[in-house]
């Protein structure tokens, strides 16, 4: 499946990749609109700050999921084609998934009791924060094709 | 053809048939079940009980789940001994199973004080559907409810019957609720939240006696004093379900004895979930944590085992727990009330509710609790279990703006997905 990879060096923490998404995963879909809305989405993804380099934090879709097996709601299933699947409607807030993230890479919103988690853009099938990513840090490409 | 059976019908028995089914198109997979429902959901019964979701949402595995995946589901069929040196399962109506392995997922079950009145209806324990649907029955006629114990199962059925608006005591023997899984600080912050809601903490005392003539209608305490209840939750821990061990010949302690493989003493016969003990490299021994995502990945261990998969060893439970009351989140994981020869890093905002402890030991991760601002607690889980060394970013590891730059350094992860 494809995967999304960071350029720790290019990154330059300037965040496009956040607004990004929580403009795309709210329902408006428009920077200006979505501002104003009250149920806009938190962003998947976060930039943390290291010493020379950053790292945007999203959910990494691992082999290995820990989350699932914690999920008591069963809100989370993995497909090894399309990654880790979030059924939302099912998540009752029990924060399970965030005890055991090897990454802290899903977060609690709790204006809704639902946890938030990066699906890849599933609705169009492409993930804004490496399309819009202005230093090309975010790579979206088949895990095949990249050697890390 | 191979035939499994599993006992025990909910995350490890489950997970344990699926893993099965996936690798194996032919096998033959039983599970018993002594309880009336397919698989459901069992730590959502809380949420149910509180009014939070509806039934629906208990379901785990509807039952074309078992037949799309040609799994025997045998309901109400409880197993009454096993015997090893004939392969067989004799279930309590006498009827006899053979198998070539044995699964047991049978769980575990509430702890009841040996007290007067113990069984008279109205007491519940708070672990299935049936304990949930029959407190919600009672609530047409219910307006105070006493709680027996202050640990997490007790609390969270407290909590769903406030928010049923029912009147709630909790009787607590010991100073501190949440003891097994919380320190002093964090748990009082609980306590608060529970209290600014409403919900009644008894310390210091014990129930003696619950009263009532069939049905429960009070709680005497040993203080003298009594309480009037109709519904009595006994929230005092579980035990693991191993009365099928005894006089097996399954070597078990508090619970059944398990190797990396999930295996017991009889190579055939395995254990997952509730009821088994396995090594947890926190505390360096073998211990009972009986959590549903150690259920899940025991029971996935359970099937590789069978399947001939030696290379997935189990990396050990660990106690892990998150609950949120009325609105305050907690996750707490390992010892978190440590003895000598330990460290503790805090921070700590009061006015904020916000506390998050870890506890070290040799600056390698042993425990934490976190309170509020709970992010990023698995990134020290899995340093704790990895045994990584973190001396270098010690005092960052409460902060609450830590996150996974801060343990670059530390280099224990295999950095697949930056280049």
């Amino acid at each position: 499946m494809k995967k999304l990879y960071y350029d720790a060096k290019k990154c330059t923490a300037c965040k496009t990749c956040e607004i990004v998404c929580a403009i795309g995963h709210s329902p408006s879909k428009d920077l200006y609109t979505a501002i104003l809305e009250d149920n806009a989405a938190l962003p998947s993804v976060r930039v943390y700050a290291g010493q020379d380099e950053n790292y945007p934090m999203a959910c990494r879709h691992c082999k290995d999921h820990p989350c699932v097996s914690a999920c008591i709601a069963s809100a989370l299933r993995y497909d090894p084609k399309e990654g880790l699947l979030f059924d939302k409607e099912k998540c009752v807030g029990c924060w399970m998934c965030i005890m055991v993230c090897p990454y802290g890479a899903v977060r609690p919103d709790f204006r809704d009791s639902k946890s938030v988690r990066c699906d890849l853009c599933a609705d169009i099938k492409d993930p804004r924060c490496a399309k819009n990513c202005p230093t090309k840090a975010i790579i979206y490409v088949e895990e095949k094709a990249i050697n890390v | 053809m191979k035939r499994v059976i599993i006992i025990g019908n909910s995350a490890a028995g489950i997970s344990c048939a699926e893993a099965l089914r996936k690798k194996d198109k032919e096998i033959k997979i039983t599970i018993l079940s002594k309880e009336d429902y397919t698989g459901y959901n069992r730590c959502l019964i809380s949420y149910y009980l509180a009014g939070d979701i509806k039934e629906d949402k208990l379901v785990y595995k509807p039952k074309k789940f078992y037949s799309e995946n040609d799994i025997e589901l045998l309901l109400n069929k409880k197993a009454g001994r096993i015997e090893p040196k004939k392969n067989q399962v004799v279930l309590e109506d006498k009827t006899r199973l053979d198998y070539d392995y044995l699964v047991l997922a049978c769980g575990a079950s509430p702890k009841l004080p040996e007290i007067k009145g113990i069984h008279k209806k109205g007491v519940f324990g708070f672990r299935t559907i049936s304990d949930a649907k029959g407190m919600l029955e009672l609530l047409p006629i219910t307006q105070a409810a006493c709680v027996l114990g202050g640990g997490l199962i007790g609390l969270k059925a407290a909590y769903g019957l406030k928010k049923r608006k029912i009147e709630v005591k909790v009787i607590v023997k010991s100073p501190q609720i949440l003891s097994q899984i919380l320190d002093k600080e964090s748990a009082g912050m609980c306590k608060r939240r529970l209290v600014e809601n409403g919900i009644e903490i008894v310390s210091g005392s014990e129930a003696q006696e619950i009263i009532g003539e069939g049905d429960c209608k009070a709680v005497k305490l040993d203080s003298g004093k009594v309480i009037a209840s109709s519904i009595v939750v006994v929230g005092k821990g579980v035990k693991p379900n191993i009365e099928l061990a005894e006089d097996s010949g399954i070597k078990f302690e508090e619970g059944i004895l398990v190797d990396e493989y999930m295996r017991t003493n009889i190579p055939n016969i395995y254990a997952a979930g509730d009821i088994a003990q396995s090594y947890d490299p926190i505390l360096e021994k073998t211990a009972v944590n009986a959590l549903w995502p150690n259920a899940i990945e025991q029971g996935l261990i359970a099937a590789g085992s069978i399947l001939g998969e030696p290379n997935k060893k189990y990396p050990g439970s660990v106690g892990m727990n998150s609950v949120e009351f009325f609105g305050l989140p907690v996750i707490s994981f390992g010892i978190t009330r440590p003895q000598d020869g330990f460290e503790e890093i805090v921070f700590k905002d009061a006015q904020q509710d916000i506390y998050r402890k870890i506890v070290l030991k040799n600056n390698v991760v042993k425990g934490a609790v976190f309170v509020k601002r709970i992010e990023n607690i698995g990134i020290l889980l899995k340093l704790a279990r990895l045994k990584v060394d973190v001396s270098g970013i010690k005092d960052k590891l409460p902060r609450p703006d830590f996150n996974f730059a801060f343990t670059k350094d530390l280099q224990y992860d295999k950095e697949e997905v930056y280049i």
